[in-house]
């Protein structure tokens, strides 16, 4: 079992932050929709290595990111099913 | 390679992976990306097996941001951690051996002006600290005594990553290493001053604690290099596995080592200063800067 990234949507979109998206180490893994204006995951990209969590609790004071059991992962976006999103999720 | 190379004849479209098509489609092509976009456009860099939470692997996916002209960059590389996550993205990739990776872009950068007289090409060395500072050092130094107009890319993790903790030049002394069991007994080589010393026209060093400054730094070396002549950078890129780094504490640890030791610093002469100023002309970058 391993964790991944897991986006509270309702504190990221009261922020427009987007400083997570900036640091992780992965490209195209924290991703971020303008429309409902706030970031979230590609599950399958996530190595779970949580750096974002450090920047969201730390630098930016959002506190908006938990690592989740890959398994509680519900309706989680994956870049290999859908592609890259077209017009955010 | 540049978007009408990467684009397929339309009938093809649908039976390319979606990757590709999401590159054509949503890629950060023909305009300048920034930093604050990150998220919301196909990147260059594909997944890749490097390590989580990899320094490394965060500075090389910034600097293809940095990239001035990613479509007309070649990027040289070789044995090492980086070249784990440089092959899979959309630059041409020249995997030079472990040694000769300056050798090979002196003569891809002569060969690219001669072939391309009407198109700019960007040469790029990106390799370890192992690769650049030991192995490779005389074709190193020698691409800079030569003057040859590309970029070399030194990824410090100060270890041997990818063959499990040898020391390299670059190790600062008294390290213990899995393979270094007593410490390392010599100081860490001063690459900077020897690129100083070889007349390398833009020299930078930098952590990755600010992906902004990443991204003009690189940047302004792609530039330098273009127009100039040589530019290097050393980029603290910690290995979170030899240096034992839990991966949540790997930007806490590059921005302690900045503190201490490897604060962003850059060196150039007065025409690469010129130059800058003229393409860039209200940026001041907050960095020590040693004009020769
Ligand atoms: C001529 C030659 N010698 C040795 C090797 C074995 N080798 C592969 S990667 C590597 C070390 C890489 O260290 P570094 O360049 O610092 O990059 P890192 O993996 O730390 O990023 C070595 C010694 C090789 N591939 N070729
Ligand atoms: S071994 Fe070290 S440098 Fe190489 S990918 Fe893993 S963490 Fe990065």
């Amino acid at each position: 079992m391993y964790a991944v990234a897991q986006v509270d949507i309702s504190i990221c979109s009261a922020t427009s932050c987007r400083l997570c998206t900036q640091y992780c180490p992965e490209a195209n893994t924290i991703l971020y929709d303008n429309k409902r204006k706030t970031a979230y995951i590609a599950v399958d990209r996530c190595k779970g290595c949580e750096l974002c969590v450090g920047i969201c609790d730390n630098i930016a004071k959002h506190r908006a990111i938990k690592m989740v059991p890959v398994t509680d992962v519900h309706d989680g976006f994956e870049m290999s099913k859908y592609g890259f999103p077209r017009n955010g999720r | 390679m540049s978007l009408a190379t990467l684009k397929v004849a339309p009938g093809f479209m649908p039976y390319m992976p979606k990757e590709y098509q999401d590159l054509v489609e949503k890629g950060p092509y023909g305009r300048q990306v920034k930093v604050s976009e990150l998220g919301t456009f196909k990147e260059i860099l594909e997944e890749h097996p490097m390590c989580a939470g990899c320094a490394m692997t965060l500075f090389i996916r910034l600097s293809m941001i940095g990239f001035p002209n990613p479509e007309h960059t070649i990027i040289l590389g070789t044995a090492g951690c980086g070249r784990l996550a440089l092959t899979q993205a959309s630059i041409p990739f020249v995997y030079g051996n472990y040694c000769d990776t300056n050798a090979v872009a002196s003569g891809l950068k002569r060969g690219l002006e001669i072939r391309f007289p009407n198109q700019k090409k960007d040469v790029v060395v990106m390799a370890g600290d192992g690769g650049l500072a030991d192995i490779g050092f005389a074709h190193v130094m020698h691409s800079w005594f030569r003057k040859e107009k590309f970029t070399t890319i030194m990824l410090d993790n100060e270890v041997y990553g990818n063959t499990g903790g040898q020391e390299s030049g670059m190790t600062q002394k008294g390290m213990v290493m899995k393979m270094a069991p007593l410490g390392k007994r010599f100081e860490k080589m001063d690459m900077l001053g020897l690129a100083k010393t070889a007349g390398v026209a833009y020299i930078a060093r930098i952590a990755p604690t600010n992906p902004n400054r990443v991204v003009s730094t690189v940047r302004k070396a792609v530039m330098v290099a273009r127009e100039i002549g040589p530019s290097f950078i050393q980029a603290y890129t910690s290995c979170n596995i030899e240096y034992a780094i839990p991966t949540p504490k790997v930007l806490d640890d590059a921005r302690q080592v900045e503190k201490d030791r490897y604060g962003f610093l850059e060196i150039m002469t007065d025409e690469a200063k010129a130059y800058l100023e003229q393409i860039e002309p209200k940026k001041g970058a907050k960095a020590k800067e040693v004009a020769e």
